[in-house]
């Protein structure tokens, strides 16, 4: 991987020198975007702005080519079946929430999910368990803040529907192993739902080597465009879930009484899309796969080792999750003994213009439930370099020294 | 006490920026809830401590270390400084509001509401018109005999002197307002002439002479010589028209006024011109007037206007509404 060439892919990042240049830590968030999705937004915009799958027009054709194209594209990046597997959403949140809403649920059923999940992975499940009556399961995560397995097996009995987990959590970076989970979750005849917007970008996702039966994604943590996301599900099943949000293009006909759903994933898709945002999705999702997983978790690897060996050396600093780099992605969470997280964040863009996140990720439940007040989460990819790893600890070294 | 502080800066600096306006915003809601006794629970005094911290830190981690520890500590004292000086540029708001100056009645220090210093500005005594006032302590009437001077309202309460130039911008500046202030609170009004800019004291002469022959009458000549172009008063009058008078001018003399633009002037203002042209080059003239010049000295004035209100010496061209609070206090539109 030429990473100074890949770099210049991206409009945001210095191309040398200047006083304090942009280090773009806050990756788990959103990634920064290639020239390839930009452009492919904009040429939306100034050339072919029109709806696609409605009019007849050239445009119309056009964009309807486009989505195809893009659908087609994203269904490559997953190893599904086929294309119309494919749902466009507006982001992981939305998948997880059609999933939540479509399958049937009845009183007695269960959902499991893990103890660190994304509000995302939770809320809908509470939301459930207040309508329904349905009953959500907290898998415990090994002291380490891996995956438990046993816990998990023992949990999993014939009440439980549906296996809800974050693939990748994006409160430590630790990737739980779907392929086990979902072979024992198959078992004991439940379905998995992988909220997988913090692994899609990161690792190489095979949804037909790992079996699941609906993955949600985030475009915007994936070089796409914000308010694009993907639910994948498997043909079957989406053939049988009731629409989500309905209304026009989800159906092929209505009366005033009733109405023809349109096969999935159109059933699913409905109102007029972000079509500009589904391109930029196609191009980032073909940008990925031409840089290609292997170099991205190479560079991701050397540069959380870089930095949490350097952490590690730092009094009073606690890493979240495993002390393996290696089991962390491109995640270093962690927290100060005495110091706010915050003011650790805004110092280090202050002094160093270095972007972090700051608080409880939108995992409230877990620090909660530690009484750990928030982290500091620095999450790089695959064009951060190890200069701007060595200038993030050597930062946070010095704010060590002076609170 | 830092969202005190930030607040105040904010909001100054918010004036040009959108940014800062919004931090201001969060810092009066930071102040709110500490004046209500409720925690600031906003991030705001955390953001803007890692702000500065962040800031000082690449420049020197000793600094950035001892900002940290002493943080509370620095907050109070620049409260302490920023109420300071608060309360010093209320007051020299004040001070600018009731004498024109900053710093105090005739003092000559830099002030931000008057930066060029114009309403301390004189012709001095023996100088240059424009110079700069030279602070001089002890300028007053006590002691002086104002009697023969050219007056006004004589048995009004309120009594307004002024010493003044007809040569001089700031006097020229100043008398409309003078004669304003007379007219607006009846006062009493003694004018005394000092030529400060003149070689000669012919126009004391000249304006004595008239008082005497007129006093009504003299007014408006004053009024007219503080508003004739300056070209036209010293423009030297040649020797004919002094010896039409009947006078025979000494050897060598040379008279310092426009006598063919006063003479008609006069006449038209109702004196006896040619009296008044003689009466101002007779030696008792010349001797009385001398002596009204000795007087003016005695008041230890330094430059021209210099006015007093009901005793208070003010040196320079003041804003209207100096001399009126001095006569009628602050509220002086009221009366």
């Amino acid at each position: 991987m030429d990473l100074r060439k890949l770099r210049k892919d991206f409009p945001m990042l210095p191309e040398g020198g200047g006083k304090k240049p942009l280090i773009y830590f806050d990756n788990a968030c959103q990634t920064l975007r290639p020239r390839v999705v930009i452009e492919a937004i904009n040429n939306y915009y100034l050339k072919s702005s029109a709806c696609a799958g409605r009019s007849m027009h050239q445009l119309s054709a056009e964009v309807t080519r486009g989505v195809d194209q893009a659908r087609t594209q994203v269904a490559k990046f997953l190893n599904a079946a086929k294309k119309e597997e494919i749902v466009f959403t507006r982001n992981a949140t939305e998948g997880i929430n059609l999933v939540a809403s479509s399958l049937c649920f009845q009183k007695g059923d269960s959902i499991l999910i893990g103890d660190k999940e994304h509000n995302s992975n939770l809320i809908p499940w509470q939301m459930l368990a207040r309508r329904y009556g349905v009953g959500v399961k907290i898998v415990p995560s090994r002291p380490d803040n891996t995956f438990d397995l046993e816990a998990f097996d023992r949990l999993l009995d014939s009440s439980v529907r549906l296996v809800a987990l974050g693939h990748t959590a994006n409160l430590d970076g630790v990737t739980i192993p779907a392929a086990e989970i979902i072979k024992r979750a198959h078992r004991a005849g439940a379905l998995v739902l992988l909220d997988a917007a913090q692994s899609v970008p990161h690792r190489k996702i095979n949804v037909r080597d790992l079996d699941v039966d609906f993955l949600a994604l985030s475009g915007h943590k994936m070089l796409g465009p914000s308010g694009t996301g993907v639910l994948y599900g498997k043909y079957a099943l989406l053939e049988k879930l009731e629409p989500f949000l309905v209304g026009g293009d989800t159906v092929a006909s209505s009366t005033y009484t009733s109405c023809e759903f349109l096969p999935p994933p159109e059933k699913f898709e409905a109102g007029l899309q972000d079509y500009a945002g589904i391109l930029g999705l196609g191009a980032a999702a073909k940008y990925l796969l031409d840089v290609g997983f292997d170099a991205i978790q190479k560079q991701e690897q050397a540069l959380n080792e870089a930095i949490s060996a350097e952490l590690q050396t730092i009094p009073g600093l606690t890493i979240l999750g495993p002390a393996d780099p290696k089991l962390r992605a491109g995640i270093v969470s962690f927290y100060i003994e005495g110091i706010d997280h915050h003011r650790i964040a805004l110092m280090l863009d202050q002094m160093a213009n270095i972007q972090v996140r700051s608080g409880q990720h939108c995992v409230h439940s877990w620090f909660n439930a530690r009484q750990i007040p928030g982290s500091v989460r620095a999450s790089t990819y695959f064009y951060n370099t190890l200069e701007e790893a060595a200038t993030f600890t050597a930062s946070l070294k010095k704010i060590r020294k002076v609170l | 006490m830092f969202c005190i502080i930030s607040f105040v800066i904010l909001s100054i600096l918010g004036i040009f920026s959108a940014t800062n306006r919004a931090l201001a915003r969060e810092a009066l809601d930071c102040v709110l809830r500490r004046v209500t006794l409720r925690p600031c629970n906003t991030g705001f005094d955390e953001k803007m401590k890692a702000r500065i911290l962040g800031t000082v830190i690449t420049r020197s981690e000793t600094a950035a270390r001892l900002i940290n520890r002493n943080f509370e500590l620095l907050s109070w004292a620049f409260f302490i400084l920023m109420l300071a000086s608060s309360i010093w540029s209320v007051r020299g708001l004040y001070l600018f509001y009731t004498t024109g100056s900053c710093n105090g009645l005739n003092q000559s220090g830099f002030c931000v509401f008057d930066p060029t210093g114009a309403n301390n500005e004189v012709s001095n005594v023996g100088g240059t018109c424009p110079a700069p006032e030279i602070a001089k302590m002890g300028v007053t009437l006590q002691d002086v005999r104002l009697e023969g001077f050219p007056v006004k309202n004589p048995q009004a309460k309120d009594k307004i002197v002024m010493i003044a130039c007809y040569h001089c911008e700031y006097s020229r500046q100043t008398y409309p307002m003078i004669v304003d202030l007379v007219e607006r609170y009846n006062t009493s009004f003694t004018f005394l002439h000092y030529p400060v800019k003149e070689k000669t004291d012919y126009y004391s002469r000249l304006g004595y002479c008239a008082y005497q022959q007129n006093p009504d009458a003299y007014w408006e000549l004053n009024k007219l010589l503080f508003t004739t172009d300056k070209a036209i008063l010293d423009a030297k009058t040649p020797f004919a028209p002094q010896a039409s008078l009947g006078g025979e001018p000494a050897a060598g003399e040379e008279v310092e006024a426009n006598l063919e633009f006063l003479i008609p002037a006069m006449n038209d203002l109702g004196f006896d011109a040619e009296a008044v042209v003689a009466c101002a080059s007779d030696p008792q003239t010349k001797s009385a007037v001398q002596a009204q010049m000795e007087e003016v000295i005695r008041t230890n004035f330094y430059g021209t206007p210099t006015v007093f209100i009901n005793g208070t010496a003010l040196v320079g061209p003041k804003p209207y509404r100096v001399y009126a609070i001095l006569l009628k206090g602050l509220l002086y539109w009221l009366h």
